[in-house]
């Protein structure tokens, strides 16, 4: 069991998938992810490895505050997502709705009230370096030992 | 003999290509798609609506982000319309500063909508060393504002921050740099023949076309339509020459030519500007007064318009925003993917417009 | 074939080695440029609350009272980093990033103004306004609670059944009058105007 875990635990820390869902956000944090991607950041070097496919990934990423549209939608997407996994905040929306958490908006924030929120990265936008750190330091916390912790 | 099924296949919300979400059902037979729906709404925050009723220095936050990757464009032509409707005067410095940090920012929207449309082609190469250059340029714009993306800039009657002579050497030498880069970049994309088979004679727009949709900016400028740069109407861009890039393919090529080409040229205008920037104050100073005007400016991706309506202590009370990926997206949808001989150039061709769904939706 | 040669060329570049095989990511630190949170500095705040009203962020900022002395508090998952605040500051209690430093050298700040109007249609006047207004409770602690008052130092009182807005220039724009109105009948307009001083030769 400790021997398995052990593999697990090196396999997981060298291969973080990360799916972003852009949940009704001004664009700024989307691309400040995109640019973790540019060899001057380097996300890959630490084995993370963007796309956007929700079934395998370990890391969500929601960005935005949430719109009507996806009130429903943003816990279909964390379903689909296999055991362990992990959602981080990015940004101001998700958090606390930001500009956008006035008088006469439709959004409807904070994303904690759909989904679990791991960790939170507040910023408008966050700089890249900052949205790096947050997934290296929230990764290894939910995926070590993960199968011995649920027993 | 080969049997087809007709298929609707939908692509979205959430997709490895799609950077936000909107989603796309192409009707097909066989591998030929027929038709294209598009479904927006995935982003509606209503924007407009919370703008109602706030003064300009909390509608100015909200209208920067409408869109993240053009923020300096709408931060731009917001200001300019409420100067416009209560008749404030932007010193010359002020006015020169501000084309500096709108065509830096034009620059960056250009190469993240060239990275995408490279990433999409699987040709990770370029798209790398393009999102790399946007990082040199994000440098030069952090230098001059204060901050990477969403930068707030602009108020009425000037600009937040003078730049600084060294800060504008500095921006000078990255510039040159920059543009050798892009060169080099460029030949790679002219040259590489397995771009070519992807993009050339891919997603055809005519000019009639993009005409009677309505298309503006590159996607217009890359069907050949003439005259479609509000920039030519700019003051200030009227000052230093400015000149239209137009190309007549309408592909996919033409359309990542035309940003190419822009990214050259707002270089230069750049340069121009800070080797001609005027001495003076950067703040004009006047007060926001009622009244109510429709304004329009050229954003990366094509014709931005601001209709606003204040009272006298300078609050909106009416706005509308009509932003340029609207008609370029439905445009993309009916005309370029409509024909199509493969799915998998679906994709491409949509990004190829550059699509910018926080902009549609607000 | 073209496109081989095209790329083995492009691989054999020595600045394409170099950077391929002894590429390090650079040292990811924040340019001293960077407009982060508002961080204190060690002048002391009076209170004049010009920061919280331009932040245009909802609870970016607060100015809170702690022990005699007014302190601004800056909340992260709201504050977007825009700063205005440290630019609306006279005393420069805020700084960050070279905000401060720049606006300092060039003179530049911002001038805001508040104006209050009552719509008379729509006033009922219970006099909500003017007891709410923790300008008004200043200066004079004896204000009824109808509203009236016999000083004329209040911003507003109820005189003769209406509203009579005394001393405008004492608003500081928190905007309270307008939470506690039960129709909406008064409004607060915070104007604000960027001002360049030119630097006297």
């Amino acid at each position: 069991m400790s021997i398995l875990q052990d593999i697990k635990n090196v396999v997981r820390s060298r291969s973080i998938h990360v799916a972003y869902v852009d949940v009704g956000s001004c664009n700024g944090c989307d691309i400040e992810v995109l640019a973790c991607l540019a060899p001057r950041y380097d996300i890959e070097q630490y084995g993370i490895y963007v796309h956007n496919n929700p079934r395998e990934a370990d890391v969500l990423l929601v960005i935005g505050s949430v719109t009507p549209q996806w009130v429903d939608k943003l816990r279909a997407i964390w379903d689909k997502i296999p055991e362990p996994k992990v959602a981080v905040a990015i940004g101001n929306c998700p958090i606390s709705g930001c500009v956008y958490n006035r008088r006469g908006t439709l959004t409807s924030p904070p994303a904690e009230k759909y989904i679990p929120i791991a960790a939170q990265v507040p910023g408008c936008p966050p700089r890249p370096t900052e949205i790096l750190n947050a997934i290296l330091s929230v990764a290894p916390l939910i995926f070590k030992d993960y199968e011995e912790k649920q027993s | 003999m080969k049997k087809t099924v007709d298929v609707s296949i939908p692509l979205g919300p959430v997709h490895p290509c799609w950077k936000e979400p909107v989603r796309l059902k192409c009707e097909t037979a066989g591998e030929r798609v027929l038709r294209t729906e598009l479904e927006l709404g995935y982003m509606k925050k209503g924007i407009e609506r919370i703008m109602r009723g706030r003064p300009w220095q909390e509608v100015m936050f909200l209208a920067e982000r409408v869109c993240g990757i053009c923020s300096v464009v709408h931060n731009m032509v917001f200001i300019e319309t409420m100067e416009e409707l209560s008749e404030i005067a932007v010193p010359p410095r002020a006015a020169y500063l501000r084309v500096v940090a709108n065509e830096i920012d034009r620059i960056a929207s250009h190469l993240i909508a060239n990275f995408s449309y490279c990433y999409t082609i699987e040709h990770e190469t370029l798209a790398m060393y393009l999102l790399n250059t946007r990082e040199t340029v994000l440098d030069n714009l952090e230098r001059l504002t204060g901050s990477r993306i969403n930068t707030a800039y602009m108020i009425p009657g000037g600009v937040r921050f003078d730049i600084l002579p060294e800060d504008a050497a500095t921006v000078l030498a990255d510039l040159v740099k920059v543009e050798e880069e892009m060169k080099r970049y460029v030949r790679m994309f002219e040259t590489g023949p397995l771009i070519a088979l992807r993009s050339r004679g891919i997603g055809v727009m005519s000019r009639e076309e993009a005409i009677r949709s309505h298309t503006v900016g590159p996607t217009a400028r890359a069907s050949g339509v003439p005259e479609c740069d509000l920039r030519l109407r700019h003051p200030t861009y009227q000052a230093l020459d400015f000149e239209q890039i137009t190309r007549t393919e309408g592909d996919n090529f033409a359309r990542i030519m035309v940003r190419f080409q822009e990214i050259f040229q707002s270089i230069d205008l750049v340069r121009k500007c800070l080797d001609t920037l005027p001495d003076g104050p950067i703040r004009g100073g006047g007060h926001c007064k009622a009244g109510e005007a429709a304004y329009s400016g050229e954003a990366p991706r094509g014709e931005l318009t601001y209709y606003i309506k204040t009272d006298e202590y300078g609050r909106v009370v009416d706005i509308a925003i009509r932003t340029p990926s609207i008609m370029n997206i439905e445009a993309c949808a009916h005309s370029m993917i409509k024909g199509a001989t493969s799915v998998a150039d679906v994709t491409s061709t949509f990004i190829s417009s550059d699509p910018c769904v926080a902009c549609n939706e607000r | 074939m073209r496109s081989f040669i095209y790329y083995i060329r492009e691989f054999l570049r020595p600045e394409w080695l170099k950077n391929f095989f002894f590429a390090k990511t650079a040292p990811l630190v924040t340019p001293s440029y960077f407009k982060d949170y508002p961080t204190l500095t060690d002048k002391e705040c009076t209170g004049c609350f010009k920061c919280m009203m331009i932040c245009p962020a909802p609870g970016g900022i607060e100015v809170l009272r702690r022990k005699d002395q007014w302190v601004p508090e800056i909340y992260p998952g709201h504050c977007i980093r825009c700063g205005l605040c440290v630019e609306a500051c006279e005393e420069g209690v805020l700084t960050s990033g070279r905000i401060l430093d720049i606006t300092r050298r060039d003179r530049t700040a911002f001038r805001s103004w508040y104006h209050l109007e009552v719509d008379d249609a729509l006033c009922m006047r219970c006099g909500n306004c003017c007891v709410s207004c923790p300008i008004n409770k200043q200066e004079d602690p004896q204000l009824g609670s109808s509203g009236t008052s016999s000083s004329d130092e209040v911003i507003m009182r109820i005189e003769g059944g209406r509203v009579r807005i005394l001393h405008e220039e004492k608003c500081t724009g928190c905007k309270t009058c307008e939470t506690h109105c039960p129709n909406g009948a008064i409004r607060v307009a915070r104007m604000v105007e960027g001002v360049h001083e030119e630097v006297e030769a």
